[in-house]
Order: C-alpha cells, then sequence, then structure tokens
C-alpha cells in the first residue's frame, strides 16, 4: 500500500495539488489493477490519487454525432446502458467476458485502458468500435485514436499525470461481435480475443473494424483484415480468407497463459464464428 | 446392526454458523497486548551460497525491531521431519526461490514487510537443477546425497520379463502431471507468545498440532511440555497445512523467543505459493501385459516425483503412490520402481491423495489404451480385473470383506447409461458442429490412514468430559480444517453416550489436553479419532447407563423390560428419563465423568526389498465415469457430468460425506483441466490466482454421487475413510472421455486445450 492516498473532488483541485505530491504517484479508479498489484509487490507508489469522485468521469452520454463514455465509469454500468448497447454492440458483447460480476462493479473503462495490458476485454472491443481517447493534463486536452495509445505491454502514450477523461464513439449503426477464448468458462485472462464492428448492407461488408486481444504487445487493430473484408459479401467464402488473412497479422507469444502458435489459430477460429455471428 | 440415533445422520455443521457469520477466529484475526510481526526474507535464485544477510538499510524503516537468522537458534537448525534435512534457517545455501532465508520483526505487518524487502542478502549463484528427470541422470549437478534421489522403493512380484513375453496384448506409454496448489483460502500463519519460565503457546493455522509441536521444540531448544500447540479455526487444507506450518510457526517462535515479545507471522499469497508445499509433478511409464481373455498378466512401473529442493513428506508420498501404482486389479506379476528427485524447486508434500492421483492418471489412462487395442469394452476389462474380497494386492496383501470395488464399478456403469452411450459414440450420434461428447471410466482403491510406512504415528488419543450441567466436553488430536471432523466426532461421541448432539463440544486441539495423535492425513481422522473417542466415552458411557437403569427403576418403571436409549433420552416399561438429568445423578453419586482414550492401528507390514506386506489396514474404493464435451476446431473441453460411487464404509454424517464427494471431484477435475503452475529458469512464474487458474462453479460438472456402505468392523460404527477418495480417479476419467470424444489422448495434465488442439491437428 502506498503512504497516503488522497482524494480530490474536482479536476481544478487535481491540477492544483499534483506539484505537492510526491514523484512516486499513480491514479486509483476501481483499484481492480493497481490493489492485485500491490499485492503481489509490483507496485510500489508513495501515493495513490483517488479520481473516483472527480464529477463528470463516471457519465455516459449521448451527443448528436457520438457517444461519450467517461473513463470513471464503471463496466457494470456499461452492462446496464441502452445507449452503449446501441452504439457498441461489440463493447457490449465483451462485457460478460470481463471478469467477474463482482469486479465489474469496481472496474472502470478508463483504468483498463490505462493499465495498457494487451488482454484487456474493454479496450479491445473499443478499438474495433474505432473510439478515440480523451486525455488532459493540467487543463490542457487532447483526443487521440484509441488504437494509438497503446505502445507495448502496460506502456501506453499517456504522459505523467496525464488523465484519461473518456472516450468517444462515434455514433453509426452497426453490427458487432465479441469473442474470447479463456482458460476456464469464466473469469479468466483471455488466451485469444476477437472483437467486429461491422456496418453491412444487403449482405455485403460496407465497413469493418477487426480488434485482437492478447496475441500483440498491444490491443491490435487488424488493419489489414478489416481493410479486406470492405466490400466483400458476407460469405462462407469471405470469412474463410478473413480467418487466413488475421491470422498473419498476428504476433503472438508463448508465455504462462498460452502458446503462441495456439493463439494465431484461434484468432482465425475465433473471427470465423464473430462473423458467422454477424450474418446469422 | 445396532439401531443409531445420531451416526448416518445428516446432522448440521458444528462450525457452520462462525464460518458463515465471519465470526470465526483464524490466525490472522487474533490480537495480543504488544504484539510484533515478522516477514519473510526470502531467496531470490534457485541456489545460491549466501555470503551475508545485512539489515543497515531495514534499520531505517520506522518500526523496525530486529532481524532473526540462524545464529538466533538456541535448539538444533534441523526441522524434524521425516529426513531431518531441511534447515529451520539456511546457514550457508538456499535451496529454492523462496525459502525463509532470515527474518524480519517490526511493530507492524507493514513496517515488517518493508524492512524484508530492504534486508540485503550478498550470494554467489550456484549451479542448480529444474527437471527432476534431469537430476536422476548421472552426470546430473548433485544438490542431494550422491545421486539426488530423495527417496525410492520397489515392489516385485512374480516374473515380469517372462508375462511380457507371453502376453497377448501390450500396452505402454508415458504420462505426465503438473504441479497443484492448494489454494485454501487461509494462507498459512502463526502467532507465538513467551510464556512466563521460557515456554512458548502457538496459535496455529494447521493440520497437524503435534509436527508443529516437534518442530517449536526443537527450534527453542525446550522441552514438550513448556511448549502448547493451540490450533486456529483452520481455513482448508488439502495436505498444505500438514508438514508446513510446522516451518511457519517455528520462526514465529525464534522471533518471539528473540524478542520476549508475542510475534504473528501471517503469509502473503505470493510467498505462500512460492514456499509452502504443492502436489509433486509426476512423471511415469507405465506398460501393461495381457492374456487373449483379457486377464491383465503384468505390470511394469517407473515412477519419479519431483520433490523439490528438501525431501519433506516426499518419501511417504512416494511410498502411497508405489503400493497403488498398479491400479486397482489382481495381478501375479509386477515390478515397480519409484523415486523422488531433488531440485531445486519448492519442496513438495501432501496434497489429497498423497501421491496417488499422478499415477493413477498414468495406469487408468493407459488400461483405457489396453482396451482399445484388444478391442473390449473399458469397463468390461476393468470388470474381469478388479480386486475382489479375498484377492491379492500387488503388495500380496488379501483384502477383506470390506471391499465393493466391482458393485461400485457396476453402479457407475448402470447409472451413467454406460453401455447406451458407448453404442451412441460408436454411430456417431449426439454430436453437434464442432463439438463432440464422449465417456471416459476410472476405478481406483485407496488405503486409508497411514499404512507400514507410517505405522509409529498412527494412533490416537480422545478426552472426552462431562461437566456438571451435562454439557460434553471433546478433545481430540485430529484437528478441523473444512472437511467436517468437528461435525462426526460429536456424533460419534453423542451416539456412544446418548447425549443429545447438541451438547457435545469437540473443541480444535490443544496439545497439551490430548497425547499425540498423528497427523490429520490419509483420511484417517474418523477412524483413528472416532475410535479412541468410543474408547474414551465407553466406560463412562457404562456408568450412565447403569445409573440411568437406577434412576428408572425409582421411578416405578417394569425392570423386565429392556432400557432403550436414543436421542439422549433413556425409557423403560413406559418411563424414561433425559440424559441431564442422569448426569447430574452420576455427579452425585461422585462417578468419574471424564476418561482418556487411545487407539493404535493394527499392524501393517512393507519389506524394502521386495514391497511385499500387509500395507494398510483397510482400503476405500472408487469408480468414476465422467462426460466430457470437446470443441474440435478450439480443443477447449468441458466436463458435463461426473458419475461416481464410492465405498468408503458406513458414511456418519451424509450430506457431509457428499460434500467431500463433490469437493473432491471438483479439486481433481480442476486439477485435471486448468491448474498449471509453470516455473521457468528454476522461478515461479505465476504465483498468484491471476494467472494460476482453477475451475470456478462455472466449471462444476452435474454431479451424480452413490455411497455403497461396506462395512468396516474396525472402523467406528463401521466407518473406514473418505477424504481423499473423490480426487484420486478424476483426471484419468476424463482424459479417457477426451479421447473417447475426439480421440486425443493427452498424457499430461492438466489436460490444457492447446494439447487437445495439437493432438487434433
Amino acid at each position: 500500500m502506498p503512504d497516503f492516498i488522497v482524494k480530490p473532488s474536482t479536476l481544478k483541485e487535481l491540477w492544483k495539488i499534483l506539484p505537492s505530491l510526491p514523484a512516486g504517484r499513480r491514479y486509483l479508479a476501481g483499484g481492480t489493477d493497481i490493489v492485485t498489484a500491490d499485492n503481489c509487490g509490483a507496485e510500489s507508489s508513495e501515493c495513490w490519487i483517488d479520481i473516483s469522485d472527480i464529477p463528470g468521469l463516471a457519465l455516459i452520454k449521448e451527443t448528436a454525432g457520438s457517444l461519450f463514455i467517461g473513463s470513471g465509469v464503471k463496466i457494470s454500468a456499461i452492462e446496464r446502458s441502452a445507449a452503449a448497447a446501441r452504439w457498441c454492440p461489440a463493447l457490449a458483447a465483451a462485457i460478460p467476458h470481463f471478469a467477474s460480476p463482482s469486479l465489474r462493479n469496481m472496474a472502470t473503462l478508463g483504468g483498463n485502458a490505462a493499465n495498457g495490458s494487451p488482454c484487456a476485454d474493454g479496450v479491445c472491443a473499443l478499438v474495433a468500435e474505432g473510439a478515440y481517447a480523451l486525455l488532459a493534463l493540467k487543463g490542457k486536452k487532447r483526443r487521440l485514436l484509441l488504437k494509438d495509445l497503446f505502445l507495448g505491454p502496460k506502456k501506453t502514450a499517456l504522459k505523467k499525470d496525464e488523465l484519461i477523461l473518456g472516450f468517444e464513439i462515434p455514433k453509426r449503426r452497426h453490427a458487432g461481435a465479441y469473442l474470447k477464448l479463456g482458460p476456464r468458462a469464466y473469469f479468466g485472462i483471455s488466451k485469444a480475443a476477437v472483437a467486429v464492428s461491422a456496418e453491412i448492407e444487403g449482405g455485403t461488408i460496407k465497413r469493418a473494424s477487426v480488434a485482437l486481444g492478447s496475441v500483440a504487445p498491444v490491443p491490435l487493430h487488424a488493419a489489414r483484415t478489416s481493410a479486406w473484408l470492405v466490400n466483400k459479401k458476407l460469405s462462407a467464402e469471405t470469412i474463410a480468407g478473413a480467418s487466413e488473412i488475421v491470422k498473419a497479422e498476428t504476433s503472438p507469444i508463448t508465455d504462462a497463459r498460452s502458446e503462441g502458435e495456439y493463439r494465431r489459430e484461434m484468432c482465425g477460429v475465433l473471427l470465423e464464428r464473430a462473423l458467422k455471428s454477424l450474418a446469422a | 446392526m445396532e439401531k443409531l440415533f445420531y451416526v448416518g445422520k445428516s446432522l448440521p455443521r458444528k462450525d457452520a454458523r462462525i464460518k458463515v457469520t465471519g465470526a470465526a477466529q483464524y490466525a490472522g484475526d487474533r490480537e495480543f497486548s504488544g504484539m510484533l510481526h515478522a516477514a519473510a526474507v526470502r531467496s531470490p535464485r534457485p541456489r545460491i551460497k549466501i555470503l551475508s544477510v545485512s539489515d543497515m538499510k531495514a534499520r531505517r524503516v520506522s518500526g523496525y525491531v530486529t532481524l532473526v537468522t540462524y545464529k538466533d537458534i538456541k535448539g538444533v537448525n534441523k526441522w524434524p521431519v521425516v529426513m531431518q534435512d531441511y534447515p529451520f534457517l539456511p546457514e550457508k545455501e538456499a535451496r529454492f526461490a523462496g525459502e525463509t532465508v532470515a527474518l524480519v520483526v517490526a511493530k507492524t505487518a507493514r513496517a515488517a514487510k518493508k524492512a524484508a524487502a530492504l534486508v540485503e542478502i550478498k550470494y554467489k549463484e550456484l549451479p542448480f537443477v529444474a527437471d527432476p528427470l534431469k537430476a536422476l541422470e548421472k552426470d546430473a549437478v548433485k544438490i542431494y546425497g550422491a545421486d539426488n534421489v530423495l527417496s525410492s522403493f520397489v515392489i516385485k512380484k512374480g516374473s515380469v520379463d517372462a508375462a511380457f513375453k507371453k502376453a497377448a496384448y501390450t500396452v505402454a506409454g508415458e504420462f505426465s502431471t503438473n504441479y497443484q496448489v492448494h489454494a485454501y483460502l487461509e494462507t498459512q500463519g502463526a502467532i507465538a507468545l513467551p510464556e512466563a519460565g521460557g515456554g512458548m503457546t502457538l496459535h496455529s493455522t494447521t493440520q497437524c498440532p503435534f509436527y508443529v509441536l516437534d518442530a517449536v521444540a526443537a527450534a527453542l531448544g525446550i522441552p514438550y511440555n513448556k511448549v502448547k500447540i493451540l490450533q486456529t479455526v483452520t481455513g482448508g487444507g488439502f495436505g498444505g497445512k500438514e508438514d508446513v506450518p510446522a516451518l511457519v510457526a517455528a520462526h514465529a517462535a525464534l522471533c518471539a523467543a528473540k524478542t520476549g515479545r508475542p510475534v504473528k507471522l501471517v503469509y502473503g499469497r505470493k510467498e505462500d505459493f512460492q514456499s509452502m508445499s504443492k502436489r509433486h509433478p509426476g512423471w511415469a511409464r507405465v506398460a501393461y501385459a495381457a492374456d487373449k481373455t483379457g486377464r491383465i498378466t503384468a505390470c511394469r512401473v517407473k515412477y519419479v516425483l519431483d520433490g523439490g529442493a528438501y525431501s519433506t513428506l516426499s518419501p511417504i508420498v512416494l511410498w502411497r503412490g508405489t503400493v497403488h501404482a498398479a491400479g486397482p486389479y489382481k495381478i501375479a506379476n509386477v515390478d515397480i520402481k519409484t523415486y523422488a528427485a531433488a531440485t531445486n524447486k519448492v519442496p513438495c508434500g501432501a496434497f489429497r491423495g498423497f501421491g496417488q492421483p499422478q499415477i493413477c492418471f498414468a495406469q487408468e489412462s493407459l488400461i483405457d489404451e489396453l482396451a482399445g487395442k484388444m478391442g473390449m469394452d473399458p469397463v468390461e476389462l476393468r470388470l474381469k480385473n478388479l480386486l475382489e474380497p479375498g484377492d491379492k494386492t500387488i503388495t500380496g496383501q488379501r483384502l477383506n470383506s470390506s471391499c465393493g470395488l466391482k458393485e461400485i464399478v457396476q453402479t457407475v456403469r448402470k447409472r451413467s447409461g454406460w453401455d447406451k452411450k458407448v453404442r451412441n459414440r460408436k454411430s456417431g450420434t449426439g454430436n453437434q458442429g464442432d463439438v463432440v461428447t464422449g465417456i471416459g471410466f476410472s476405478a481406483t482403491y485407496y488405503g486409508v490412514g497411514l499404512g507400514a510406512k507410517g505405522r509409529y504415528l498412527d494412533r490416537a488419543g480422545a478426552l472426552v468430559n462431562i461437566y456438571k450441567d451435562s454439557s460434553v466436553g471433546v478433545n481430540v488430536g485430529n484437528t478441523e480444517m473444512g472437511q467436517g471432523a468437528l461435525t462426526v466426532l460429536a456424533q460419534i461421541a453423542a451416539e456412544t453416550l446418548n447425549a443429545p448432539y447438541e451438547s457435545v463440544r469437540v473443541e480444535e486441539v490443544d496439545s497439551s489436553k490430548v497425547p499425540d495423535s498423528g497427523p490429520t492425513v490419509a483420511s484417517r481422522t474418523t477412524l483413528m479419532s472416532g475410535n479412541a473417542i468410543i474408547e474414551a466415552a465407553a466406560p463412562i458411557r457404562g456408568r450412565i447407563f447403569k445409573t440411568a437403569f437406577d434412576l428408572l427403576v425409582a421411578m416405578g418403571a417394569d425392570a423386565s423390560n429392556k432400557m432403550t436409549a436414543a436421542g439422549g433420552l433413556f425409557s423403560m416399561g413406559g418411563k424414561s428419563v433425559v440424559f441431564k438429568k442422569v448426569v447430574a445423578e452420576c455427579w452425585f453419586r461422585r462417578l468419574k465423568m471424564s476418561e482418556q482414550g487411545w487407539y493404535a492401528a493394527p499392524r501393517t507390514t512393507f519389506k524394502l526389498e521386495d514391497g511385499q506386506g500387509d500395507a494398510y489396514v483397510i482400503y476405500s474404493y472408487s469408480a468414476d465415469a465422467a462426460e466430457v464435451e470437446v470443441d474440435l476446431k478450439t480443443g477447449v473441453a468441458r466436463v458435463k457430468k461426473i458419475w461416481a460411487a464410492y465405498d468408503v464404509g458406513k458414511i456418519v454424517n451424509p450430506k457431509l460425506a457428499l460434500g467431500q464427494a463433490q469437493g473432491g471431484i471438483l479439486q481433481g477435475m480442476s486439477w485435471a483441466m486448468y491448474e498449471n503452475l509453470v516455473y521457468k529458469n528454476g522461478i515461479m512464474v505465476n504465483p498468484n490466482f491471476t494467472d494460476y487458474v482453477m475451475a470456478t462453479t462455472a466449471d462444476k460438472p452435474e454431479y451424480d454421487i452413490t455411497f455403497l456402505e461396506k462395512p468396516y468392523a474396525g472402523g467406528p460404527y463401521k466407518a473406514k475413510g473418505m477424504g481423499e477418495v473423490p480426487l484420486i480417479g478424476v483426471a484419468p476419467a476424463v482424459a479417457n472421455a477426451i479421447k473417447d470424444a475426439c480421440g486425443a489422448r493427452v498424457k499430461s495434465v492438466p489436460l490444457l486445450p492447446e494439447k487437445i488442439w495439437r493432438e487434433l491437428k
């Protein structure tokens, strides 16, 4: 545990107190990653900044062109949101695969992204949805395609003290799917996961976005596969073709969770099943 | 047979309420005035020469008190387990990553952890051995004796080579199994309280308080009568709290002795993973020979366990595996050689099944391969060869009438719809898309109690004490660790005394109240402590029954009727009197209402030269059928249903027995399918529940459980033992079902999707 935890009540207050805090500091939101890391000795900050009271971060709101999901939104709140189900079908499909019900009550979407893990279910789905991350640092805001936030395992483009305010997902009608191969029936970290967001008209794919979890150093946007699918009929041949291409786009490793070759093959199987579910 | 009132009933658990409400006091919950906290300083590498240990930096932590090293040991620096090769704290060499090198004591647990991280061990790395098979090779780095062998056994009978030459069918295969982590909810922990006059009292979460007693007395160099072990409510054991709690408690005691203050040492999950005992990884090469009718004529086994850095319980774990290595079959010719190899990894010890599940997975998988080769149904093949009353085991032991193995196999065959399902499989019905289903079988036996190798420890004591108000206190030397001992033993005491069940309280173990009763392991508590309670209670029963009779006569009851006693009530000729009143009269008459009991297991034998002898007093039996689904594209298998039947003698509490069965099946299935502790270059990679994956309730199969109660005359109310039995046969039944479903024969546990997928490619 850190030496102390501070809890600013507004963004303004946060930026104000930052200079007075020790250099070893990290944000605390749902705590499901940082507390676990602390328990196993992988986290040793002197100070945690609890951002869970900052207003606005826990909002889901629709504007004319996009859906905003605040970084402090609990995963279980997304599960209950009709707007999220409507505009982010891949994200909605990912939620049941996300940890356990009790963790979903604690964990936030922002934390899921800031943790920078390639196996984050919520993030993988959001990458497929073409989401943007809205970031803030001492009053300065910037907007980044979410897929570009990730630089490597546990490495993000976030600058020191930069905060994720939320995610912006363009509003367009589309279908989505999320399939994950975990180590057991539920509550496990994926060996491989596939998220698909696609606009399909009259059996033809007009736009496709495929993202992969746990098979690359980052939540991976499968650009080649996504591009290849465009303007193709959603047929058995297309599905088989896409599942071959996606395998070539991954670079999975062998670790304690699974084997590289298996993970690569499973990307093909999962994509095939995901696309089939959209065709059904 | 006598009519029983309490034994055989699903009475409520004695400890249910305190556990459910959170009132139970585990070791970590206890506080004492002036208490300090200890934390371990651990070796970072698989094998090191210790050059120095310095607390220079640790001293700066606020609340720091002291560093404890081997130099603070006043007694002998050898932990007294089986072989005495494990120092309480290493002097020159630490032999596995995670081994406690020193301890830090501080005012708070947080300060202790922080300071422990700042203690500097200066060391030189030494060459290490990680692979048990390589450890046994001639040119391996020697880390234990001249050959890295911690222990070795043989069983030899008949002429195996000749039988293999003459055989119509032979099969052989190599199989392996990985570690299993006990994953008890409560990690290891102890509190040591120095007593005036140089004594030490320990509050310890443990299965084996008398092992803790041995260790603390040895480490402190003080007599046993100055050491008292109080078992705290124990949050799970499964074998993981057999040997190692003694080490943890000894460490706490060393810290308390040095500081003169109470010291609490409670492990975090990561260090518990890294340093506490595990199920041994196993490797086996097994071969069977059979004649053309399907009679198994010979079995050859080479079985190796990965013992880890110190021998701890490896010799006896290996011995149990050796005795059961050929499976529950009558086989005239056997050649079994077994080894526990030393490696620079965590020392392995007891885990539910104790060396049997590993070899059972190998031999029961291979029995199916033999059936396949012969074109015979695997259940038919088993039925042809199973042990029956009067048959001899591979150690030459003749089985008595308490052997219902064939009956339970037939029960499972029938209940699972085996014959029909096998026919359906052959015709390919029941498969949907990428998902196929299959069914697999296994049969096992289990020697109850410690057997010949542990016979000197195989005794137990009990103290039964009826207070003036008629409440009954029972002390035993075996522990409750979640399995239900407090309840079952209370039922036995209530039955024997005809005391109301509610009035009987069995306490957690206090080592000063009962003599050394051996460990709480080997499914022996109901049998051993149960018999000791009956021995203690019998003379009191005599006094109570005589007094009740007198009271009834005085009340005018017609003594020509027989007195009956049931549920705390004594009745005769239309009159009755309650237990409370009878006890009051006993006290008024100044009768002795407290007795000690003692039970020593009957003699067992085992000749080291050829492994022949009566290895165990009595055996329990199990049969399992597993139905699985396999996804042909992903290799993901799911166990849909397990049918199991057990012969564990008389069931004392059916609901608890069912719980033991379900828990054992799930734990066995979890080991078979998911649990995968990974070592890389001598370092444990996944010492946490994020990456050490266990089955959850969502993975739970449907259960169909049957008990066949073959009475054992030597057991308390004819009971045998059951704690471990349900786990042993699950893995091979599942592996056989996977093979049946999709043709993939996976020869290593866990049966991961990756392995099934590779076989299917």
